[in-house]
């Protein structure tokens, strides 16, 4: 199961029933167990906090919001610039990243870029999630 | 053609109200630049201008919203901490406070000779104001609390049980704040009772209540319900937040503004009406009730104030 997989919802939830249909169902007895809105909240706090690392990864090479945006997106981040934009903020108010207006363009833009402690967050974290996908494997394996 | 705001202009002037001044110019700046390459992109992809504008607009989301998500504030006047609480202190206190003062003041009002549906309807009347100043004066009080301690979290980031309460001490003390702002409700009522109902004819041929007249018309008897209730604010307050020594001086500030003028009004022959005890044929009753008065009042008050202190340490040795 790879982190893209599980947050584009290709294959644990969306793969074998249709999400249009707003019901996940059990893959093998396709039984319906969850509604829409309790579908939404477990995917998107299961999400939180990917969304951090990807930016901290992604800002490696400095950039602005909206190519920020585009970026992970296609990288397949669903997230909403109403998030993000507040939580580049947040992130550069605790030092994890920092920013910079750019006026060279016609429009003048904030871009961000990792700091360095931002860096090593973004390492910790990505230890973290392979230790989690590990960690989910052998699950898989025991079942 | 006169120039008007357009959506953009107004969204983001919504959006930048409730941010604060320092924030502004930068934010400002970001979300015009986002708006701005949005609409741009939608329009490549071949959508007319206006309908490029609302589109990036809704997708934003309401600006009241995106704000909040921009400030960490809190944007609840009582959060989940205190809510239930707040939630039994207030039906504590409107269901035995307003059907109270309901009855009296419709007994007060009848038996001063008013006609049964006016005491009626001025019990109603007076009773609805009494439950919303409950309300709003509740409501205060937690959302100083909320506020309080949020501050105080924030100050000391490490937390470790011993700062637990005692939990038979909360119970008990909880009770006992219920209980104080009933006593004191109690003694209210049976003051405006003896006052209305009680009052018999002095010498001059007026009705004369136990409390002097003087002192019953200058109002002073509001501003000693006035500390008495802001006394219990300042103990709901403590109760919450932990006694510190500000709050065990805060609140003898509250006692002694209340217990100085009260026992000097006693002491003085000022308080209570030498005609009424004539009247009932207790001459010597003034000066017992007015000891009474005295003694009381030390007592409540003392103790009071002394127990704000002993919490405040025994909160130190605790830590």
């Amino acid at each position: 199961m790879s982190l893209e997989n599980l947050l584009e919802g290709g294959e644990p939830f969306g793969g074998k029933c249709s999400d249009r249909l707003a019901i996940v169902c059990d893959a093998q007895y396709r039984v319906p167990v969850l509604n829409e809105e309790a579908l939404a909240t477990h995917r998107q706090e299961l999400r939180r906090g990917t969304i951090v690392l990807a930016c901290l990864l992604l800002l490696r090479r400095s950039n602005y919001g909206y190519a920020l945006l585009d970026a992970l997106e296609k990288s397949g981040f669903d997230v909403d610039a109403n998030t993000l934009y507040p939580l580049l903020r947040r992130l550069e108010k605790q030092g994890l990243l920092t920013s910079e207006w750019n006026t060279d363009d016609s429009r003048p833009r904030k871009f961000y870029v990792t700091s360095e402690e931002g860096a090593t967050l973004a390492d910790t974290l990505k230890r973290d999630w392979h230790a989690l996908d590990t960690a989910f494997l052998s699950l898989k394996d025991e079942s | 053609m006169t120039a008007t705001s357009t959506p953009t202009d107004r969204y983001v002037a919504a959006t930048l109200r409730s941010l604060p001044e320092r924030q502004r110019q930068d934010i400002e700046a970001e979300l015009r630049a986002l708006i701005a390459d949005t609409i741009d992109d939608r329009r490549e992809a071949g959508v007319d201008a206006d309908s490029a504008e609302r589109e990036v607009l809704t997708e934003l989301g309401a600006p009241a919203r995106l704000a909040a998500s921009y400030s960490d504030r809190s944007l609840h006047l009582i959060g989940p901490e205190f809510y239930l609480d707040y939630l039994r202190v207030l039906t504590v206190l409107l269901s035995t406070l307003v059907p109270l003062w309901f009855v009296i003041v419709a007994l007060v009002t009848f038996a001063d000779g008013s006609p049964a549906e006016v005491a009626f309807g001025g019990a109603l009347y007076s009773a609805l104001e009494t439950a919303m100043s409950i309300a709003f004066f509740t409501t205060l009080v937690f959302a100083i609390i909320e506020r309080v301690s949020a501050v105080r979290t924030k100050r000391k980031a490490t937390w470790d049980p011993s700062s637990l309460p005692e939990v038979r001490d909360k119970r008990g003390y909880f009770t006992e704040m219920i209980g104080g702002v009933i006593f004191l409700a109690v003694i209210v009522i049976a003051v405006v009772l003896a006052q209305t109902l009680g009052a018999v004819e002095g010498p001059e041929g007026t009705k004369v209540g136990p409390v002097a007249s003087a002192v019953w018309e200058s109002g002073v008897l509001y501003i000693a319900l006035f500390f008495a209730i802001a006394s219990i604010s300042s103990h709901v307050l403590a109760y919450y937040t932990g006694w510190s020594t500000a709050n065990a001086i805060t609140n003898t500030v509250f006692v002694i503004l209340f217990a100085v003028p009260a026992i000097w009004l006693a002491a003085s022959g000022r308080l209570l009406s030498e005609d009424y005890f004539g009247a009932v044929g207790w001459p010597e009753g003034a000066n017992v009730i007015a000891v009474v008065v005295i003694v009381v009042v030390l007592l409540l008050t003392a103790g009071d104030a002394v127990d704000g202190f002993v919490r405040a340490s025994k909160k130190r040795r605790t830590r």
